[in-house]
């Protein structure tokens, strides 16, 4: 059976774990696509977690560790890193766009056409993400 | 006959991925001749090949033997399609196409099963539409995206069939004076397919003569990717079902979108009963 000293460890262990990504976050003007999962699931798992200890009524040492994390998610996370992750993504999305358009015009060799498949490939990736990014805003809104 | 066609395209398909080191995202092949695996006859192989040779998706090809099958490798890109289509919002679904000759092959056993007229609805640039044209059935082309309607227009003179810029839900289709039809479905019941194949057959629905007469082919998928149907069909049995449908034949045959999946496309070709 895990002790209540187990729950509370690991709690803190995965709220440090969050602030080490937000450090990342912060230290870079643009994150890589995984980077930019790696912490979103992070945050979810931590708010699970939160969430559920929240329901048992923890001691009070491990509510005063969940409320730091939760304030810690809110004032850093949601307020700050999300929305620009949002903001590069659709910035990126919008100059990909306009790029692939504007090479799309006339007729291409096959290596600028398979060339451009990266560009494509990336683009893809970078609208699925923001799909990804969003459900966590509609998460947010319904909270 | 048909059957073993579909058979030996898919063993073709198989010997091409293990081989094919191009880098190409919707490469195809298409056999130079007719043979014992392959009898197709030669007029319908040219205007296969013609087909495929203009077709502006297409910016490559080259020969190659596949096996022990001499072929014409086509290697295409359809990134700008998708690209229009993500930007108009106008798709249900986005352009994949099925290969050539699993067009040829699909068509070959909807004339098989007797049906007279093909409506290939989400149509994309046209090849099942074409390949019915090519055995001489009535065939219609419907497909919401004007840039993949241009396309079509740019091919429509190797045979004519008839391309219609339209919302398929939407379309008249009295106005087709059709007798004994068949409608392909483009898009997977996952990708959009339901809804546009729930709106067709309402329509179809309205018009009493082709209510029983009329013959659905539904493209499906076998990927634990898709989450599945309870009724099974590769995700259309509940709408076959609630459309009192009786599926009557199926096939598996290449498409762009099964290139590396180790099963094929799964045509469900159904009935009214």
């Amino acid at each position: 059976m895990t002790s209540a000293e187990d729950i509370s460890k690991m709690f803190e262990d995965e709220s440090k774990k969050i602030e080490n990504l937000f450090d990342v976050a912060d230290s870079k003007t643009e994150m890589s696509i995984h980077e930019i999962v790696e912490a979103y699931y992070q945050v979810m798992n931590v708010s699970s977690m939160a969430n559920m200890l929240k329901q048992v009524n923890p001691e009070l040492e491990l509510k005063k560790k969940i409320s730091k994390t939760e304030k810690l998610i809110s004032q850093r996370f949601d307020s700050i890193i999300h929305p620009r992750i949002i903001q590069n993504l659709s910035a990126s999305i919008q100059e990909l766009t306009k790029k692939l358009q504007s090479g799309n015009s006339g007729e291409k060799s096959k290596e600028q056409t398979e060339l451009d498949t990266m560009l494509f490939d990336e683009l893809r990736q970078s609208m699925s993400t923001k799909e990804f990014v969003e459900q966590y805003e509609n998460g947010l809104s319904h909270d | 006959m048909i059957d073993q066609f579909a058979k030996n395209l898919v063993e073709l398909k198989k010997e091409f991925v293990r081989v094919y080191d191009g880098k190409s995202q919707t490469p195809e092949v298409i056999p130079t001749s007719k043979s014992e695996l392959f009898p197709i006859e030669e007029p319908h192989l040219e205007l296969l090949h013609e087909f495929a040779a203009k077709n502006p998706i297409h910016y490559n090809s080259f020969e190659k033997k596949i096996g022990s099958v001499d072929c014409i490798v086509y290697e295409g890109d359809i990134n700008k399609y998708w690209l229009n289509s993500i930007q108009h919002g106008s798709s249900k679904a986005p352009f994949s196409p099925t290969w050539i000759m699993s067009s040829y092959v699909n068509t070959l056993l909807a004339k098989s099963l007797g049906y007279s007229e093909v409506i290939d609805i989400g149509s994309g640039d046209g090849r099942i539409a074409f390949c019915a044209r090519v055995l001489d059935m009535a065939s219609y082309s419907i497909e919401i995206d004007d840039m993949l309607v241009d396309l079509q227009n740019r091919l429509n003179g190797i045979v004519d069939f008839y391309s219609y810029c339209s919302d398929a839900v939407l379309f008249d289709y009295s106005s087709l004076n059709l007798t004994k039809p068949i409608f392909f479905i483009g898009g997977l019941a996952q990708m959009g397919g339901i809804s546009l194949a729930s709106g067709v057959l309402k329509s179809i629905r309205s018009i009493s003569h082709l209510k029983k007469k009329s013959g659905w082919v539904f493209a499906g998928t076998l990927s634990p990717k898709y989450a599945p149907d309870p009724k099974n069909e590769a995700g259309w049995g509940t709408l076959i079902e609630d459309n009192d449908l009786k599926p009557v034949q199926h096939i598996s045959l290449p498409t762009a979108w099964t290139l590396h999946e180790p099963d094929e496309t799964q045509y469900i070709f159904a009935e009214s009963y």
